[in-house]
């Protein structure tokens, strides 16, 4: 049995885009960190990570997350997020996520951001 | 004409395989949807759920899927009572849930992971292992109430002593 996460990139407006769809899990692992060491090979500066509201993410999802945290500090990029619902809002914040990724509402504010910063 | 007070159990039986801790944890929303449960708490719900059934498939029977983890769940009108159960075939259940680390993790100080039981505490007002059952299985115990309202009211009529308290808002 493999759970659905569907992960896609692209480049708009500044900013290397991963739009993460389905449940972020350990099964999303492999595809999670080809679309960021793809993105970094790119020279990607600023990352977003775009969820749907609906998206599922567990422990072992936010480990994975943690991961690319840990890889972004050394290459000095910025990583963002988007699209969480409350609930993941909150447990990011629980785990301390936040403190190495801003959180944006939309998709829209976390490009005006990194705009904004340019 | 059913008494108000009546206990509905819903008994599920999982493969012990990662991907199925998500028929469970859909499994309790829809029953705690029935209970009128608010949607933050049926999303804590559901973060506890799939987080235990992970732990009973990975750690508890070590992700065989010849083996079940079976969840119970026990509603009544203010909460719903979850067990679950596995063949106690893989690691001891831990004797202490500590906080992540996340500073510690991303400096690459210690590995990442081991979120689990700790998030939990965070989600439901109980969680705990119980006693082995005469399987020699683990039993993983949590208790959830329908509104962040009620579970305070449930704490509020207790005695001191909640050393499992859960800490949900």
């Amino acid at each position: 049995m493999t759970d659905d996460i569907q992960v896609t990139a692209r480049f708009e407006r500044g900013a290397t885009i991963i739009d993460l769809a389905g449940d972020v899990t350990t099964f999303a692992e492999e595809a999670i960190n080809q679309a960021y060491h793809d993105a970094s090979s790119d020279g990607a500066h600023n990352i977003i990570f775009n969820f749907r509201e609906d998206d599922y993410i567990n422990s072992a999802g936010i480990a994975i997350l943690i991961g690319i945290v840990t890889e972004a500090r050394k290459r000095d990029q910025r990583l963002l997020k988007t699209g969480l619902s409350e609930h993941f809002q909150k447990i990011f914040r629980m785990v301390g996520l936040t403190q190495y990724a801003d959180l944006y509402p939309t998709l829209e504010e976390a490009l005006a951001s990194i705009e904004e910063t340019a | 004409m059913i008494p108000p007070n009546t206990t509905r159990v819903v008994e599920l039986k999982i493969p012990s395989e990662l991907g199925y801790e998500r028929v469970a944890r859909e499994a309790a929303a829809t029953v705690a949807r029935r209970l009128g449960f608010t949607p933050e708490r049926i999303d804590e719900l559901q973060t506890a759920v799939d987080e235990a059934c992970t732990n009973a498939i990975r750690h508890g029977s070590k992700s065989d899927a010849r083996m079940k983890v079976v969840v119970l769940l026990s509603a009544d009108e203010k909460k719903l009572d979850i067990l679950v159960k596995d063949p106690g075939a893989g690691d001891l259940p831990p004797t202490e849930v500590v906080a992540p680390d996340i500073q510690a993790q991303v400096e690459g100080r210690s590995p990442t992971g081991g979120l689990g039981l700790w998030l939990i505490r965070q989600m439901v007002d109980e969680a705990y292992f119980m006693e082995d059952d005469e399987s020699g299985g683990n039993q993983f115990r949590m208790i959830i109430y329908r509104t962040t309202d009620e579970s305070r009211s449930a704490f509020d009529n207790e005695s001191p002593s909640t050393d499992d308290e859960g800490g949900s808002e």
